[in-house]
């Protein structure tokens, strides 16, 4: 098992497919461990990408800090994990929390990628993000890893993932449980202490940029996408039909067949960004479709766009 | 080597034999705190912070009385050896680069606490089929789900404003007490053929 070093502390990381191909890069969220991706790291790595995955400081198998743990030292991290992939096209890709950390990246080095794709990610904490966040971060200091899943679990998944596993649960739940700690859970949630939006700096990420928002996302709804979708100059916004937060686990099929579509577009330089809005499959290798120009992709019911 | 303890008995308890090791384990770590609390409460009479001290007393001390009463203890002789090795990593010491030898003291004892009730995981430690209705299984959850609780007083008094002047000092002596338990923990879990898979 490889590790990177920051500083004092081990990152965890791996590294599957051609040492010759484009790469990916894929960042947890919050709560998650390299694992995860096993599928995607599988699925890429046979479309060709060499396919970097790692475990968060304070996540997983990674060092977890005793008490602070800065934003800027993930993307520290991040960097040095894209400084093992050599010199060819990187694709970098985060959900959630990873999606906000590799926002930052991008914003610093948007240089050294070919392409970024943001999953249920967001530059600034609205008012309903900053209290959602507050009360998990209560829940975790009363309840524990396992109140803190039993919150994401419904908020993020749809009923028709959840109903077959309501009778499995606690094993669905066990591995996250294991792998990650209260205290580290904490510093993770405790490095927005000082956050500041990144929607004024979001103009610097010059490489074309892929935003996924599921449909029905509930704690990173469409209007945090959107200023994503009007801040990146060379942005798409692509909506998952029928999908909640955690699409990555409850979509992996659709979300693989997009991320390789992405950069498969790019690397051939048929990509076109231009700020617009789709509407992905509901199944991988379908086509997607533009949204509705005269209807309003920020309601939940089609109402007419109103120029602006 | 197993990552977990075991094999469980048919009614889905643990051996004796690790059974009395981790209690005795948890006990002289929990213990130790215990004392510590108990003198800092008695020092701290009338302080803004004796409310949680106390607290944290009494939790403690809960802990101490679940692992005694939860436990089917057995002879183990190791624990004269192994019981005084545990014991001398739980005094309190000073802290580098904090002056103040009261202030450090503090600080170390909340360290330790954060790493005892960070670093020790109990209830990982339990195979999916362990009973539910036994008391040494109820015990390790609990102690596990409560150090949790117990924790966040360690986090607030380390990383609050007072102690910002000494950040520096404070991760350092965080991580080493960290290191200090965690490597306790592992080489106790060893001895019984469980090998805890962490880095650092």
């Amino acid at each position: 098992m490889p590790y990177l070093h920051h500083g004092a502390y081990r990152i965890r990381y791996e590294l599957v497919g051609p040492d010759q191909g484009p790469a990916y890069v894929l960042v947890n969220g919050l709560t998650q461990y390299a694992e995860l991706w096993v599928g995607y790291r599988d699925a890429l790595a046979n479309k060709g990408f060499r396919v970097a995955t790692f475990d968060l400081l304070g996540q997983g198998v990674s060092d977890k800090p005793g008490l602070f743990i800065g934003q800027d030292d993930q993307v520290a991290v991040l960097a040095r994990l894209i400084e093992q992939l050599g010199a060819g096209p990187i694709f970098l890709s985060g959900i959630s929390f990873g999606g906000l950390i590799a926002l930052r990246y991008a914003i610093a080095h948007a240089d050294r990628i070919a392409g970024l794709v943001a999953m249920s990610s967001f530059a600034e904490l609205s008012p309903q993000l900053l209290l959602l966040g507050n009360a998990l971060r209560t829940g975790l200091i009363l309840g524990g890893t396992s109140y803190l899943q039993d919150l994401l679990l419904p908020m993020n998944l749809s009923d028709a993932w959840l109903g077959p596993q309501l009778q499995n649960l606690e094993a669905v739940k066990r591995q996250g449980w294991l792998t990650n700690d209260v205290y580290a859970l904490q510093n993770l949630m405790e490095s927005f202490f000082d956050f500041k939006p990144l929607t004024p700096l979001l103009a610097a990420i010059s490489v074309p940029t892929m935003i996924l928002n599921g449909e029905f996302d509930f704690l990173t709804p469409r209007a945090l996408h959107e200023t994503l979708r009007i801040h990146i100059p060379d942005s798409a916004l692509v909506i998952i039909p029928r999908a909640y937060h955690a699409f990555t686990l409850e979509k992996a099929a659709l979300t693989i067949d997009l991320l390789g579509r992405f950069a498969e577009d790019v690397l051939a330089k048929r990509w076109t960004g231009g700020q617009s809005v789709w509407i992905a499959p509901d199944e991988a290798g379908g086509p997607l479709v533009p949204f509705p120009s005269d209807y309003d992709h920020l309601r939940a019911i089609p109402a007419r766009r109103v120029p602006a | 080597m197993s990552a977990l303890l075991g094999p469980l008995d048919s009614h889905g308890r643990v051996p004796p034999r690790q059974q009395t090791r981790v209690a005795a384990f948890l006990l002289s770590a929990h213990g130790a705190l215990a004392r510590h609390f108990a003198v800092a409460l008695a020092s701290q009479s009338g302080a803004a912070r004796q409310a949680e001290l106390n607290a944290q007393f009494y939790r403690e001390a809960e802990i101490m009385s679940l692992l005694f009463h939860g436990t089917s203890w057995v002879p183990d002789l190791e624990l004269a050896f192994l019981g005084p090795r545990w014991e001398a990593v739980w005094l309190l010491r000073p802290v580098s680069g904090v002056a103040d030898r009261l202030q450090g003291s503090i600080i170390d004892l909340a360290a330790l606490g954060h790493a005892v009730h960070a670093a020790i995981r109990p209830a990982a430690l339990l195979p999916t089929d362990a009973s539910p209705q036994d008391a040494f299984v109820q015990a390790l959850r609990r102690i596990e789900f409560e150090s949790g609780r117990l924790i966040q007083a360690q986090i607030l008094f380390l990383k609050s404003a007072e102690l910002a002047p000494v950040r520096d000092a404070v991760s350092a002596a965080v991580e080493s007490r960290h290191a200090e338990v965690r490597k306790l923990w592992r080489g106790m879990l060893l001895g019984l053929g469980v090998r805890c898979d962490e880095p650092g």
